[in-house]
């Protein structure tokens, strides 16, 4: 018995050992979302042009930038794709370097508004998302972000916890309805704490919410249109709301880790994801909506999506150095008013 | 008297309707036609379990996991099984101290585990992921090694081994001819222990889990943090049915709870 | 007993040391991050911080109570579960603790999950009481403590049952009848006689229900979510989104120190027992 899980442990090491030993590999660090078909679309593809292995580390934004902090001296990662504002936060901590965009051939067809997002060089803009809210048609009405906490609603709500990449900015959103958008907050927090105890869950996963949704636990939550998709499938009249103050959201960007060995493979991937053949199909599968403007896509896809320069533009999104010097002070409120 | 003598097996039915219902979800959820988890199932149908073995990553999660599991329980049991013998049978010094280090690793939270090694092994002297992850199932199986090793050579009467050293065998030669031979299921008892522990283990492995190497319940958890679709419950199934059946197994030949 | 210190010494060192090095060490350098002043020198600060917040403490109380509550509840249902295997047939027995076994192979990921179905407002303990008409509306148990009990009670009560099952046998047969004929009522042996003689497993299994409870992940995260928090939750929570190391240090300590205090206290609950039994 012994010797024959021995044998076993031995042989285990040895096929490991040869996997590692192969050619020149880049790892990439993404969003664990839609990952087969990034494979199918992407990252195979990429693959066979290149010659090369791609290792892929996947996570939400938050945590995979806690891990390059923590591998700082000795980087795995190569390349990641984070939102704009902890993009920021890394290129502060020193742990991205500029992006040189003469090597990428596509950087000329992508909407300006993605072509430097921070103004610092260091990221590049793949994809936006608008963020609203998706809600049962047929038990509420939603003209106003404010209206998510009226008293017959708040109780059958989820709302994104201020951790994650969707809190801010839905806060930011209500701020706007109760007229008080003050960059720390404040107002629309406290406004949230009092309806603490109706709210069903400060949400951290939105894939959650698509169980949620199908219980009859929650009616309605603000989301990023890349988790729209599921909700469609649901047997309900699950609508996405046009509140009068507008949408909000986000822009998701490429960055390069300080120390990366292979540089030259990273931005080559990275051309690969921008070109518009790549984030045509991305965006034929509803997927991410494009940042390269000669994508051009039907009618029923693009509705589904958030499409066009105007749309991106149109998008009311904190900017990064903002979101970055006030991150502490929201998480901070939000403890006190709602965390309890 | 009537009243209690109902009372008591009352009890066990709604105990056991309580532990077991939730894994009777589980595999009904598996064969639902749906979407989501939901009970009672919304038709029926094998596609989230044929959806399982379609998904890439937990292939290779598959993989890394019975490799920890099984690798990092043998290497437990070489450690521990000396480490037993030593305790039982021998005048230690510092007995104590030894079963306290070696047991530690029981009580203090797998998220603790996890985050120490990253930040104090893993990075300083730049131990690749599957070698930490490794380390770090190995610490955390060698407690149940050492415990059910212990409690199997304790219920082994010393005086045959001290018997067959008089009559001329060496130390090593009693172990080997006249322990081992004895002790077996408890042996075979630790390891399946050890497999479940580290096989199921997800607090370590937060942390230490990186770009290409992950364990399959994180796996299962990153896949549920996107899709919410009934085919972790599938998997989840499948898993349980295959531990049901390595521990029906185990108990039949062996006598496996014996030593639990 | 063998008396070669230097072979006993060979044969334990490479286990001790290899725990001291890949467990012992990270965790204390880990832990001793928390009473590191920034400027030099040591510190407590760390912690009248923490306690100073008052999240924190909820948490932490939270923690804490919900740990003794399951502990509690686990032992009472525990004794009346291990009570009725152990006086079954003896092959029933074995069928019956396989069952009890079962849910210990089922990922704890997964039996989380089903929690969230079966406690859902649409979830079967919803339904069950509207049908009985205890309640008119649907009951919101996710997100809440009680989801979390219920989920952690489910994970860790095996561990009580299977730990009751085998001090009760080991418990002389004829104690109960014994006191029985000698006129004790029911309680009377549960706390007279079978209480005192199974208390070893009792302290077994209340230490592993209540470390269980400390430090379980899974369940708290999912059903609980951030309106429950834990302290794991919280030290996770604090290191992958606050990148805050001592204050997860902090929470780290906090968890261990609950763990060995348990395990002291319950242990010695156990000795003060032994000692009585020696002069028999």
């Amino acid at each position: 018995m012994k010797k024959v899980i021995l044998a076993s442990g031995a042989a285990l090491m040895l096929t490991m050992g040869a996997a590692q030993a192969q050619e020149k590999t880049l790892t990439i660090s993404v969003y664990a979302f839609a990952q087969d078909e990034f494979k199918q679309l992407v990252y195979d593809p990429f693959e066979k042009i290149c010659g090369c292995k791609l290792v892929v580390e996947t996570g939400n934004s938050v945590e995979r930038l806690a891990k390059l902090e923590a591998n700082k001296a000795n980087p795995m990662v190569d390349m990641a794709v984070v939102s704009m504002a902890d993009a920021l936060a890394a290129s502060r901590a020193g742990l991205i370097d500029k992006v040189d965009t003469a090597k990428l051939s596509n950087f000329n067809k992508i909407y300006d508004v993605a072509k430097d997002p921070n103004g610092d060089g260091m990221s590049v803009g793949y994809t936006f998302y608008a963020t609203s809210i998706a809600y049962r048609s047929d038990k509420m009405k939603i003209e106003s972000w404010a209206d998510l906490l009226k008293p017959e609603y708040a109780s059958h709500i989820a709302w994104p916890n201020v951790t994650t990449n969707q809190g801010p900015p839905a806060l930011y959103m209500l701020g706007l309805a109760l007229g008080k958008d003050t960059p720390d907050l404040a107002a629309p927090i406290e406004a949230v704490g009092e309806k603490k105890g109706e709210i069903v869950t400060f949400y951290e996963k939105s894939s959650q919410l698509v169980q949620l949704m199908q219980q009859e636990e929650i009616w309605a939550a603000p989301i990023g249109r890349f988790s729209w998709a599921p909700f469609t499938k649901l047997d309900m009249p699950i609508a996405w709301a046009n509140p009068k103050e507008g949408q909000t959201g986000g822009m998701n960007v490429m960055v390069v880790t300080k120390g990366s060995k292979n540089r030259e493979l990273a931005l080559q991937f990275m051309d690969f994801w921008l070109s518009t053949d790549t984030q045509t199909k991305l965006a034929e599968k509803l997927i991410d909506s494009p940042a390269n403007k000669e994508v051009k896509l039907s009618d029923a896809i693009a509705n589904n999506l958030t499409y066009g320069e105007e749309t991106a533009k149109s998008l009311k999104l904190i900017p990064s150095a903002v979101a970055l010097d006030n991150r502490a002070g929201w998480v901070k409120t939000w403890n006190e008013k709602v965390g309890q | 008297m009537s009243a209690r003598s109902l009372f008591i097996p009352l009890t066990l039915f709604l105990v056991l309707g309580f532990l077991i219902g939730p894994f009777l979800i589980i595999v009904a959820a598996s064969f639902s036609g749906g979407e989501t988890l939901a009970f009672p199932p919304q038709g029926f149908s094998l596609r989230w379990i044929l959806k399982v073995f379609t998904v890439e990553s937990f292939r290779a999660s598959f993989g890394m996991s019975m490799f920890l599991a099984i690798g990092g329980t043998a290497a437990a049991l070489m450690l521990g099984i000396p480490a037993s013998y030593a305790l039982s049978r021998y005048k230690l010094p510092g007995a104590e101290i030894v079963r306290t280090v070696v047991s530690a690793p029981i009580i203090v939270p797998g998220i603790i585990v996890g985050l120490a090694l990253l930040r104090y092994i893993v990075v300083p002297f730049q131990v690749g992921i599957t070698p930490a992850l490794f380390l770090a199932h190995t610490a955390l199986v060698l407690p149940y090694a050492v415990r059910v090793v212990s409690a199997s050579l304790d219920n082994l009467r010393s005086d045959i081994e001290e018997a067959a050293v008089l009559l001329g065998s060496s130390r090593l030669g009693a172990f080997f001819r006249v322990v081992m031979p004895n002790i077996r299921g408890g042996i075979l008892s630790a390891f399946i222990l050890g497999f479940v522990t580290s096989f199921n283990q997800v607090p370590v492995s937060l942390f230490l889990s990186g770009p290409g190497v992950r364990t399959l319940p994180i796996d299962m958890i990153a896949y549920m943090e996107i899709v919410f679709d009934p085919s972790v419950a599938a998997l989840s199934s499948l898993l349980a049915f295959l531990s049901i059946g390595i521990v029906f197994a185990a108990e039949r030949f062996l006598g496996f709870s014996r030593y639990v | 007993m063998f008396q070669n210190r230097a072979e006993a010494l060979a044969l334990a060192l490479p286990a001790a040391f290899f725990a001291a090095a890949v467990f012992l060490m990270p965790v204390a350098i880990l832990l001793s991050d928390g009473f590191r002043n920034p400027v030099g020198g040591w510190t407590i600060s760390a912690y009248t911080d923490f306690f100073a917040d008052p999240l924190n403490r909820t948490v932490f109380l939270r923690t804490l109570r919900l740990g003794a509550i399951v502990t509690v509840v686990s032992a009472v249902l525990g004794y009346a579960a291990a009570f009725a295997i152990v006086n079954l047939e003896p092959g029933t027995k074995g069928k019956m603790t396989g069952l009890v076994v079962l849910p210990l192979m089922i990922s704890p990921v997964a039996r989380t999950y089903a929690w969230i179905v079966i406690l859902g407002r649409t979830g079967i303990v919803n339904q069950a009481l509207q049908l009985v008409g205890l309640t008119d509306a649907p009951l919101r148990i996710l997100f809440s403590e009680t989801a979390v009990f219920v989920g952690l009670l489910q994970l860790f009560l095996p561990l009580m049952i299977i730990s009751l099952i085998s001090a009760l046998e080991n418990m002389p047969k004829d104690a109960v009848p014994a006191a029985r004929v000698l006129g004790a009522n029911w309680f009377q042996v549960f706390w007279k006689v079978i209480l005192p003689l199974t208390k070893e497993g009792l302290v077994i299994g209340g230490t592993l229900v209540f470390t269980g409870s400390l430090t379980a992940y899974i369940t708290p995260a999912i059903l609980g979510g951030s309106k429950v928090l834990m302290l794991e939750t919280l030290l996770y929570q604090q290191v992958s989104v606050s990148n805050n190391f001592v204050s997860a240090s902090v929470i780290a300590f906090i968890l261990i120190v609950m763990s060995f205090a348990a395990n002291i206290l319950l242990k010695r609950v156990a000795t003060a027992r032994n000692k009585q039994r020696v002069p028999q």
